[in-house]
């Protein structure tokens, strides 16, 4: 294992990242480091490549060129799920299986890549702290409210402890209240484990209030003849 | 076994009649089916004819090579059949399907004819070619099935897959769910029929081993050989597609490349 850096060493590096989606490509020159502790708003017009990007940034596509580093480490360094397992997209949609919540939240403990035990305690705790109650563990999580869904969503990326959450839209399915939990806690575990964010957000005030600063797609946006 | 009672042309031609009445129903009663009736009737008098000469020959000659000439084109002609018929593609999938029904098929066949049956050789065209035809009819519909539900859940469900691989799963981890399911749906009209065979129908074969005069306890005999050659032959055929399907759709670096998915148009 490789040591933590310290304090304000970048953890997450984007060398010069292209990004297409259906043979189209959407951005280049993509450039950025994340540091341990910041949340970062990534923000710009629909469709010009923000999902994408996160896609590229955690390996699950290919960049079209330019390296992403975890640590100093690459994707395949790392091994792919180890990398991604650490790097974790949450994706704005929530996916939930056709099983109860407990199920949901203990699934990624299963793979080969885990590097800790489910813990329900915890699970309890985190769900409690975006509220929901614990008697929701035995709920069929798709008989969840699409709301409550995104937060159970959520409470599963927490528990895998990554290195960088890429989040996209974390709270677009929210109320006012619940999107307070929500940033409150996410920025808590930042802190606490010094961790890092990408968030994509389409709320001026959420950029400029509950991130540390904005990276705005369109200037890595390809120029079109 | 040969007080089969044989058929003369005029026989055949008496049974014809069968087929002119049929016609003339669908006419009194206006189905509109009178040509389609009169083209499927000659088709299946001109198919089988051809087939039968075919088959005379190729047990005639008893090559190995003849045979296997032969085998290949019938495991061609169902791997054509069995991805014609899923609403979803990709490139490569013919090719797949093929050894999938090649290597199920002649594994099996090669089981039952020199294990079982203990012909020798075990490549007597007689007996390898028609199990072979039992095994791929039944073949082709799993693996059709099989393509289908794995290709559906690869494509439709792809957020769920890919969640998964976002968490960390490995290629095979993420894959594991939908390509049991696909094995599944292949295999469940097989032990469909396994469970009600005798009860709701008799097998084609045993039918016509009955009729060819073989004793009925034979024939049965013959038909639990047959229904359980059918069974694994389906099932490996299902296993073998699911997997060779999995390692095209997902490369070294655990992505799903669900880009390779066409639909149908």
């Amino acid at each position: 294992m490789t040591s933590r850096p310290t304090a304000k060493s970048p953890l997450l590096i984007a060398r010069e990242l292209g990004v297409a989606a259906g043979g189209q490509e959407l951005l280049v020159g993509v450039n950025f480091e994340l540091r341990a502790g910041e949340l970062v708003a990534l923000t710009g017009p629909s469709g010009m490549g923000k999902t994408t990007l996160l896609r590229a940034l955690c390996g699950l596509d290919e960049p079209t060129m330019g390296t992403v580093e975890l640590e100093n480490r690459t994707p395949a360094q790392w091994g792919y799920p180890a990398f991604r397992r650490r790097v974790l997209l949450v994706d704005q949609r929530p996916i939930l299986f056709d099983a109860p919540l407990e199920a949901n939240l203990r699934r990624p403990f299963e793979f080969h890549s885990a590097r800790s035990e489910f813990s329900r305690e915890r699970a309890v705790e985190l769900l409690e702290r975006v509220g929901l109650s614990a008697t929701r563990l035995t709920q069929n999580a798709r008989s969840l409210s699409i709301g409550q869904q995104q937060r159970a969503s959520l409470v599963r990326a927490l528990l895998l402890e990554p290195t960088v959450f890429l989040l996209d839209e974390p709270t677009s399915a929210l109320d006012g209240e619940a999107v307070a939990e929500v940033e409150a806690l996410i920025r808590e575990e930042l802190h606490r484990r010094s961790a890092a964010g990408l968030v994509v957000t389409h709320s001026a005030q959420q950029a400029r209030e509950w991130c540390d600063r904005q990276l705005d797609v369109a200037r890595w946006k390809l120029a079109l003849d | 076994m040969n007080n089969a009672v044989p058929i003369s042309p005029l026989q055949l031609a008496i049974a014809g009649l069968l087929i002119v009445a049929t016609g003339g129903l669908s006419l009194a009663l206006k189905l509109g089916l009178e040509r389609s009736l009169a083209v499927a009737a000659l088709r299946t008098v001109v198919q089988l004819s051809l087939i039968g000469y075919v088959l005379k020959w190729v047990f005639a000659v008893d090559s190995p090579w003849v045979l296997l000439v032969a085998m290949t084109l019938m495991i061609a002609a169902a791997a054509h059949a069995a991805i014609g018929r899923s609403k979803r593609s990709y490139a490569g999938i013919f090719e797949r399907s093929f050894v999938s029904l090649f290597c199920s098929g002649l594994l099996t066949t090669f089981i039952v004819t020199a294990a079982i049956i203990q012909i020798r050789p075990w490549y007597h065209a007689q007996y390898a070619i028609p199990l072979l035809g039992m095994i791929l009819g039944n073949g082709l519909t799993g693996i059709s099935l099989a393509l289908d539900a794995l290709l559906e859940a690869l494509s439709a469900r792809r957020g769920e897959v890919e969640m998964e691989l976002a968490q960390g799963a490995t290629k095979w981890e993420a894959a594991r769910a939908p390509l049991s399911e696909a094995i599944r749906r292949g295999m469940i009209p097989n032990i469909n029929s396994m469970m009600v065979v005798g009860i709701v129908s008799l097998p084609g074969m045993m039918t016509g081993q009955i009729l060819a005069g073989a004793d009925p306890l034979q024939a049965v005999k013959y038909q639990i050989v047959v229904m359980f050659m059918i069974a694994a032959a389906t099932a490996l055929g299902c296993i073998f597609i699911a997997l060779l399907t999995y390692r095209h759709l997902f490369n070294e670096r655990h992505q799903l490349m669900w880009q390779l998915i066409k639909r149908r148009p």
